[in-house]
C-alpha cells in the first residue's frame, strides 16, 4: 500500500553511515547503561539505554524507507512487526543464552545481534527467491531490520531494568526476566519498538519523502518510548533513574518533534492559517 | 555444553514448526484487502494482513494460556494439549467473526455496498451471482460468504497454530521435573506468551509477503501460491523454534 511504488530512495546520509550509527550507537548505549550501572552500583545510568535505542531505531527506520520504497504491497507496518518479531527471538535468545551456558552477560547483546542478522538474511533471501518479491536490497534490508529491532529490544530492557543480567541464581537480584518480562512491560517494548521502526516511514512516505524529515520522526518517537519505558521502570529502579529517563525522553522528544515541524513547513508549498469553517450566517 | 545441546528437543521442534505452518496457512484463508477495502473498493476487511492475523491469533493464545492455567498445571497430557489447541482456535475463530461481521456491517449499512466477490462469478457457497454486483471500478466490496468461511477456517488454522507453539514452549520451560500444584512461575508464562507472538509475527509477515497483501479467501486465485509460504514457515519456524526450546528449557 505504498505510495511511491519502484525506485530505490535517494539522498541524505548514505546507508552505510546509518547503520554504523545504529550498530555502534545502540550498542554503546546499551554498554554504557549497564557498566556505568555497575561500577558505580546505582541505576542512574539507564537512561544510556533509551538512547541507545533511539539511534539503532534511527537505522531500522532508515531501512524501512529504503526497502518501502520499493513498495511491498503489505503495508509498511508489516516489516516493522516483522523486524520486532525476528529481533525478541533473536535478543531473548542472546540474554538468555549467557544465562544457559554461563558465559559473561556482555557477550549477550553481540550473539543476539549476530543471531537476528543470520534470521534476516535468512528471511530476506527467501523472500526474494522463494516468494519471488525481487527487490534487490530485500536481504540487506532485512539483515539491518532485524539487527536494529534485536539492539532496540534489548535497550529499551537495559532502560527499564538498568541491568543486562537476564536470569540470576540469586532470588533478590534484579533481572530483565522479573523486571520486563514477568510485569509484561516486554509487551509495551515490542509494540513501541516497532514504531520506531515503522512509524517514520509510514507517516511520511509519499512523492515528497526526504530522509532527514522521515528520521527526525524516528527520533521523536523514540522519545517517546524512552519517556514510557522510564514510566516503566518507575517500579523497578526507583524515583530519580525512572525521573531521568522520561525528562531525557521528553526534551528529546520536544526538540525533534519541533525540527519535525520546522523541516514540514520546509518541504510543504505553503503553510496557512484558514481559520475554522465558516458558519451558515456567515456565507450568507 | 553438552548439556546445552541435551536442551534441543526433536519432538518440541517439530511440533512448533508444524505451529508456525498452520499460522501461515491460516493467513491465506484471512480475507484481507488492505487499503483498498477500507474505501470498500476491494473484497475483504480493510486492513493489512499481520494486523488481521495478529489480532486473532493474540486472542486464540490469551484463550488458550487460559485453558492452559485450568488444565497444564500437572502437565499436560495429549487430550489435554489438544483441547489447548481448540481453546485457542475457538478464541481466534470468536476474534476473526466478530471482526468480519461488524465490518460487514459497516460496509453495508454505512458506506452502502453489497458484499460481492470479484474473483469469481457466483459465490462457491451459496451460488449466488456476484459479477453483476460488483461496482464499476472496484475489484468488489464487504465480505461476502465464501469469504467470511474462509475467514473463520483462517482463524481456525491461525489460533491452533499459535497455541501449538504456546503449549510446546510451556512444556519446555516447566518439565516434568519443577512441576508442583502452584503451577508455571509466571516468568516462565510471559516468556512463552512472547516468544509464541514472535513466532507468529515473522510466520503472518512471510505469507502475507507471499499474497501480496491481499487476497479474499480460498476461492481466489492467489490461494494457489500456499506451498511456498508453507516452504517459507517451515523454515523460517524451524529457525525460531530451534532458538526458543533450547532458552525455555535452559532457563529452570
Amino acid at each position: 500500500m505504498s505510495a511511491v511504488e519502484g525506485g530505490p530512495a535517494g539522498g541524505g546520509i548514505s546507508a552505510t553511515n546509518v547503520a554504523i550509527l545504529g550498530i555502534v550507537g545502540g550498542l554503546v548505549g546499551i554498554y554504557l547503561a549497564s557498566i556505568l550501572n555497575d561500577i558505580t552500583a546505582t541505576t542512574y545510568f539507564s537512561f544510556f539505554g533509551g538512547i541507545g535505542a533511539i539511534l539503532a531505531g534511527v537505522w531500522g527506520a532508515d531501512a524501512v524507507r529504503r526497502v518501502c520504497s520499493y513498495g511491498l504491497g503489505t503495508g509498511v507496518p508489516s516489516i516493522g512487526m516483522v523486524a520486532l518479531g525476528m529481533g525478541i527471538v533473536a535478543a531473548i535468545f542472546g540474554l538468555a543464552l549467557c544465562y544457559v551456558i554461563n558465559i559473561p552477560v556482555v557477550l549477550g547483546p553481540i550473539i543476539a545481534f549476530i543471531v537476528a542478522a543470520i534470521i534476516g538474511l535468512i528471511m530476506g533471501t527467501m523472500a526474494n527467491k522463494i516468494l519471488n518479491m525481487n527487490i534487490p536490497i530485500m536481504e540487506r534490508c532485512m539483515v539491518e531490520i532485524a539487527g536494529a529491532g534485536c539492539l532496540v529490544m534489548i535497550a529499551l530492557c537495559v532502560t527499564i531494568s538498568g541491568t543486562l543480567v537476564f536470569e540470576s541464581h540469586v532470588a533478590t537480584d534484579i533481572t530483565i526476566l522479573t523486571s520486563v518480562v514477568q510485569t509484561g512491560f516486554i509487551a509495551l517494548i515490542f509494540i513501541g519498538g516497532a514504531m520506531i521502526i515503522l512509524h517514520p516511514f509510514n507517516a511520511c512516505l509519499g512523492p515528497d519523502e526526504s530522509q532527514d524529515r522521515t528520521l527526525y520522526v524516528g527520533v521523536e518517537k523514540g522519545g517517546i518510548i524512552m519517556a514510557l519505558s522510564g514510566v516503566a521502570s518507575l517500579m523497578v529502579l526507583g524515583v530519580i533513574p525512572a525521573a531521568l529517563t522520561i525528562v531525557i525522553g521528553l526534551l528529546i522528544w520536544i526538540v525533534y518533534f519541533t525540527k519535525f515541524i520546522n523541516l514540514t513547513k520546509r518541504d510543504a508549498h505553503k503553510v496557512i492559517g484558514t481559520g475554522l469553517l465558516p458558519t451558515e450566517e456567515e456565507l450568507q | 555444553m553438552t548439556d546445552f545441546i541435551s536442551l534441543f528437543d526433536p519432538i518440541s521442534i517439530v511440533l512448533i514448526t508444524i505451529g508456525g505452518i498452520l499460522i501461515g496457512m491460516g493467513v491465506h484463508f484471512i480475507p484481507v484487502g488492505g487499503a483498498p477495502a477500507a474505501m470498500a473498493q476491494a473484497t475483504g476487511v480493510g486492513t493489512g494482513t499481520v494486523q488481521l492475523a495478529a489480532g486473532a491469533g493474540l486472542t486464540g493464545l490469551i484463550s488458550a494460556g487460559f485453558m492452559y492455567h485450568m488444565l497444564g498445571n500437572d502437565g499436560l497430557t495429549n487430550i489435554e494439549l489438544i483441547q489447548v489447541m481448540v481453546s485457542g482456535a475457538v478464541g481466534a475463530m470468536i476474534m476473526i467473526a466478530v471482526t468480519m461481521f461488524i465490518g460487514q456491517l459497516v460496509y453495508v449499512y454505512c458506506v452502502g455496498v453489497p458484499p460481492v466477490s470479484a474473483k469469481v462469478d457466483k459465490d462457491p457457497i451459496t451460488g449466488d451471482i456476484q459479477d453483476i454486483y460488483v461496482s464499476k471500478g472496484t475489484e468488489g466490496h464487504g465480505i461476502p460468504t465464501v469469504s467470511f468461511v474462509s475467514g473463520v477456517i483462517g482463524g481456525l488454522l491461525g489460533g491452533t497454530g499459535g497455541s501449538l507453539i504456546y503449549a510446546i514452549l510451556m512444556n519446555a520451560g516447566y518439565p516434568e521435573s519443577i512441576r508442583s500444584i502452584a503451577g508455571p512461575s509466571p516468568e516462565i508464562v510471559a516468556l512463552a506468551g512472547i516468544f509464541s507472538a514472535g513466532v507468529f509475527y515473522v510466520n503472518a509477515v512471510v505469507a502475507s509477503y507471499n499474497i501480496g497483501g491481499t487476497i479474499e479467501g480460498f476461492h481466489d486465485p492467489k490461494f494457489k501460491r500456499v506451498p511456498k509460504a508453507i516452504i517459507c514457515c517451515l523454515i523460517a519456524s524451524l529457525l525460531c523454534a530451534a532458538i526458543a526450546v533450547p532458552i525455555m528449557g535452559g532457563l529452570i
